[in-house]
């Protein structure tokens, strides 16, 4: 992993030298604020159901998941291609999986600062004297951290796919959307050999029923971590296949 | 330092480089020279481990391109002909970034920086975003970055695409001073560029190697050497003529092309400039003097030969058994029509006819048809 450090340094200046990333924070965090408010006065002052929605049950929440990180990595490989500096990365003493590795742990910060933003919620809550239960509220964030990571992937691997950032985009919103739906899908065909096969790839619900309720079970992460790890190297291969076309 | 062997790589049905063998020793300065198209950048993107090769086997710095991709490209400094930069980064931040990349010292990092941006003449810029830089000065920070861990090779794509003529002149003394530290393989298809850089010259076309050799070498294999070319009225010593112009110390054949009307023409090839020699016997001899010149043909003259006759020309067939090298030092050379026997043409791809020919010995007008006189 030679070289990671380097890359994930110059892809979180990239991200945030330009405006997209700015943007992109200030509008999520202003819904998500806002909407944590409403969940807040909704729930009758239930602080960890609030946060339950905040992190894995509304709708908002899925929508941020599968639309930011395509916005984020859409540039990553696909504009690189395209001005050449891939050459550049590919014969400077770095290794491909640094270099994907780098860019996706780039992207996955920003999605962590951003849902790290429930920790500043929570504190001001303590900081009226409501009883917080800061391990929930960990598992919670943790867990929309390793869901992010799935969608980065994806990202990236839409990213490595093609040399258009748009088509990228479209392509990894159109991946993620699949994900999210699928279990869905399979309920509306009403075939339960279906149902039952989908239920061990139901990104939803993986996350829905273990770490909103402060549950950090292994084999969730473990889920989401080889599901990462697929795409992931599913970009690197796509890198490499460049060279051969 | 570098060395290729049997190297081919094939683009799907398109063949880029077929079967080419050369090796570069330590300290050598190569020019890689062709015609658009020609398979130096694929080349060189082989040499880097960017492109894998379809066969053959290619090592640098005496790692193997394909298994050792990390140590060789360690030791390379590379810059591509598009000189892929991060425009939002500052000049400095881009070497800072590089040397991260190379994993030099920070110390290091610190000293080398300023260095090869006073060697390259951007230390003033080091401050400017690199997208607010000219097309240039790019280069130059290109030429930078590559420079900067001080690689055993450098392998340069073009450095002078794009440049005006003041440009040019500053990165050819920059890439001549580098010549004295590292092993260069230089790209291009500007033929100045190359003649004033590099002592030893690779030609590529269609993928093969043409000829490869020092310039001179080149000069005198592929074009015949250079000659005095003499054309006088001979009157008495018609008939021994040839053999008093072959007495001339340093004439090494004296080709006889013919008359021009009353004027007998005659070719000395030699290495060295014998024109007062040959004017001393003319004058000594009492010949009437039309014509006393010393023609060296340029490089520029042999590519354009390569470059524009390989396709019509017999010169494609000649170059086909493309020159594989078992010694590197040697000079293996196809030649092209050069070999084949004179022919009157209009329009000739000899360098020393310089493009249109008229047959001196008929009037004009009548040029087309009918053979010429034997």
């Amino acid at each position: 992993m030679r070289g990671f450090g380097a890359i994930y340094r110059r892809e979180l200046a990239a991200l945030f030298l330009g405006p997209l990333a700015w943007t992109l924070l200030c509008i999520a965090l202003l819904l998500n604020g806002y909407l944590f408010l409403l969940y807040l006065r909704g729930s009758g002052g239930d602080i960890d159901l609030a946060l339950r929605f905040s992190l894995g049950e509304s709708f908002v929440f899925w929508a941020l998941c599968v639309l930011l990180p395509p916005l984020l990595t859409m540039r990553m490989l696909s504009e690189e291609a395209r001005s050449g500096l891939l050459e550049y990365l590919l014969t400077a003493p770095v290794s491909d999986t640094a270099v994907i590795c780098g860019k996706f742990a780039a992207a996955l910060s920003f999605m962590a600062l951003l849902w790290g933003t429930v920790f500043f919620y929570a504190a001001v809550l303590a900081a009226q004297g409501a009883p917080i239960d800061w391990g929930v509220v960990s598992a919670g964030w943790i867990g929309a951290v390793l869901c992010s990571a799935l969608f980065c992937g994806t990202g990236l691997w839409a990213s490595s796919l093609t040399a258009t950032p748009v088509v990228a985009a479209f392509a990894a919103v159109v991946i993620n959307l699949v994900i999210v739906l699928l279990p869905l899908f399979a309920s509306l065909s009403g075939m339960p050999l279906l149902v039952l096969a989908t239920e061990s790839v139901d990104v939803p619900s993986h996350l829905r029923s273990a770490f909103v309720f402060g549950v950090m079970d292994t084999a969730y992460v473990t889920f989401f971590g080889a599901w990462t790890a697929f795409f992931l190297f599913l970009s690197s291969r796509a890198l490499e296949a460049r060279r051969w076309r | 330092m570098i060395s290729v062997s049997h190297l081919t790589r094939t683009f799907g049905s398109v063949t880029a480089l077929d079967d080419v063998s050369f090796e570069v020793h330590k300290g050598e300065v190569v020019g890689l020279l062709g015609p658009n198209g020609a398979g130096k950048t694929t080349a060189m993107r082989v040499l880097t481990g960017y492109l894998p090769a379809t066969s053959g086997a290619v090592s640098v710095a005496g790692f193997d391109v394909m298994n050792r991709s990390l140590e060789v490209r360690r030791r390379i400094g590379y810059l591509p002909e598009s000189v892929p930069l991060y425009r939002e980064l500052r000049v400095v931040e881009m070497l800072g970034f590089h040397a991260r990349l190379h994993r030099l010292p920070r110390a290091e990092a610190k000293k080398r920086i300023p260095a090869v941006l006073e060697r390259v003449g951007v230390a003033d810029r080091s401050r400017d975003l690199i997208g607010h830089l000219s097309r240039g000065l790019r280069q130059r920070v290109g030429l930078a970055v590559a420079l900067l861990p001080s690689p055993e090779v450098l392998i340069l794509d073009e450095p002078t695409s794009g440049l005006d003529p003041l440009q040019r002149i500053e990165v050819r003394t920059i890439l001549r001073d580098l010549a004295h530290q590292h092993t260069v393989l230089v790209s291009s298809h500007i033929l100045p560029e190359i003649e004033a850089v590099c002592p030893r010259v690779i030609i590529v076309h269609r993928g093969r190697i043409a000829a490869d050799g020092t310039q001179a070498e080149l000069v005198r294999r592929l074009a015949g050497g250079s000659h005095v070319r003499i054309e006088a009225v001979l009157g008495a010593d018609a008939s021994a003529a040839a053999r008093l112009l072959g007495a001339i110390a340093g004439v090494r054949e004296v080709r006889d092309c013919g008359k021009a009307g009353i004027h007998q023409q005659y070719e000395l090839v030699c290495d060295t400039d014998l024109r007062e020699e040959a004017g001393a016997l003319a004058r000594v001899r009492g010949w009437a003097l039309r014509e006393l010149s010393w023609r060296a043909p340029t490089l520029e003259q042999i590519f354009a030969r390569f470059a524009m006759g390989g396709e019509e020309t017999p010169a494609a067939a000649a170059l086909a058994p493309a020159a594989v090298h078992a010694e590197p030092t040697g000079l293996e050379v196809n030649l092209g029509p050069a070999a084949a026997a004179p022919k009157k043409q209009i329009y000739s791809l000899n360098p020393f006819d310089r493009g249109a020919q008229r047959d001196l010995s008929r009037p004009v007008g009548d040029d087309e048809g009918g053979p010429p006189p034997s």
